[in-house]
């Protein structure tokens, strides 16, 4: 073994290992999709009405409370 | 367009024809094959001299010929010789394919990376959005090596660089919004053009840092870089790749060092725009080497943070921030500041 000073390595290798971070994970999967759907509006900024953007960015502020709640419950260690 | 060959004579003149045309040129010597080979094995050589000179070490400073030139050529060599260890109980197929897998993926974004204004492989539509789609392929193939290698370090190392995807990616898709929104396309030809008068880094600055900062997490770089963080996981994902394959990683991880910091050359540093005595792929190649040696120096510099404090960061720091960037620009856009520079 080049590491561990030569001892030989014991137990299974492919454990499995608990997924941390849960909230952070589920926030990824949501904003994942958001985040497509702003590059579609980004594109076309130039070209649709100022009120069509308006509502995109209602959109963006609606999605701002439910962030920061999730944001506030993901720093809790025991929802992790 | 070049008609094939119908008789024995016409082989030589279509091969000239071939080999002088405008796709064979730029898939295999410039923005291609043999540019990216000689960039790559430059940066080997210019990260070992400035971490070199950052932490005084004397080996690094002095050894292999003049300048250290030699010294990437007899790594290549002795890489190349050495035995390649197989973990026992490893999956040989996907050990010996995903380092392919991730040079393959190293290399594709160079199709759309533009270095001139005709200096481009394919001249995609959506060259951004094709980036971030292959960029982000990463981290599963590292899960998959780390699963196929059959021993506990690189399987760790493999699940942090899937958590690090979830703390960057984000920001980072977030923060070359505001660059889409004032190019006004996808197109990065398209966005290198409308940074003729301006770069974008002034009026998205916000953006800037925080992509560079997304840059740094994506490259697994210092302080970044817990995916292989030494103390705790050896080497970690690459923990078991030994000889040629230890070399094809790591020639997949200088290209995405390339790539990355040609990125943020064309999303904020105006591309292959300067002063008119240089030519453009020379701006554009000195601006990615700059980019780059300031994504190196925080490896001799920084110590590593941890995982948690990494993905708060990315969370409510770099997203709240390239958010306001975009705000930012709605502002900007609509009341008119940017007229006087074309945007």
């Amino acid at each position: 073994m080049p590491f561990e000073s030569g001892q030989v390595p014991q137990g299974e290798a492919r454990k499995r290992i608990v997924m941390q971070y849960y909230p952070y994970l589920l926030m990824f999967v949501v904003f994942d999709v958001v985040g497509m759907f702003l590059f579609a509006w980004g594109i076309s900024f130039r070209s649709i009405a100022p009120s069509d953007s308006l509502l995109v960015l209602l959109f963006l502020f609606l999605l701002g409370a439910p962030l920061g709640y999730a944001l506030k419950m993901a720093l809790h260690r025991e929802n992790w | 367009m070049v008609n094939l060959p119908s008789t024995p004579a016409d082989i030589l003149p279509f091969i000239i024809a071939v080999v002088t045309s405008h796709t064979f040129i730029t898939l295999v010597f410039f923005p291609g094959f043999i540019h990216l080979v000689i960039v790559v094995m430059f940066l080997t050589w210019y990260e070992r001299k400035l971490l070199a000179r950052i932490q005084l070490r004397i080996g690094p400073l002095y050894a292999g010929g003049p300048g250290g030139i030699l010294q990437p050529i007899a790594d290549g060599v002795k890489l190349i010789f050495k035995e390649v260890m197989i973990p026992y109980k490893a999956d040989k197929p996907l050990f010996l394919g995903v380092p392919l897998a991730l040079v393959f993926l190293g290399a594709l974004p160079f199709a759309v990376i533009p270095f001139g204004q005709h200096w481009v492989i394919a001249n995609l539509d959506v060259g951004l959005v094709f980036i971030f789609a292959v960029t982000s392929l990463f981290p599963s193939m590292i899960l998959i090596f780390a699963w196929a290698s059959n021993s506990k370090y690189p399987f760790l190392g493999g699940l942090r660089s899937l958590f690090q995807q979830v703390a960057y990616e984000i920001p980072m898709w977030i923060s070359a919004l505001s660059v889409v929104m004032l190019a006004g396309s996808l197109n990065l030809v398209q966005i290198v053009n409308a940074q003729q008068k301006i770069w974008f880094i002034v009026p998205a600055f916000l953006s800037f840092i925080v992509f560079f900062i997304a840059t740094m997490a994506e490259l697994e770089r210092l302080p970044f870089d817990l995916p292989e963080a030494e103390p705790e996981l050896v080497a970690g994902w690459f923990t078991e790749s030994s000889g040629a394959i230890y070399m094809v990683i790591f020639l997949a991880l200088y290209m995405k060092l390339y790539l990355m910091s040609s990125l943020v050359t064309i999303l904020f540093l105006g591309g292959w725009w300067g002063p008119a005595f240089l030519p453009q792929p020379v701006w554009f190649i000195l601006k990615a080497l700059v980019v780059a040696t300031f994504i190196i120096i925080p490896r001799g510099v920084y110590p590593r943070l941890r995982v948690d404090l990494l993905i708060k960061i990315g969370w409510t720091r770099l997203l709240i921030i390239a958010l306001a960037n975009v705000f930012i620009t709605v502002v900007l856009l609509s009341t008119g500041v940017l007229a006087a520079w074309g945007l």
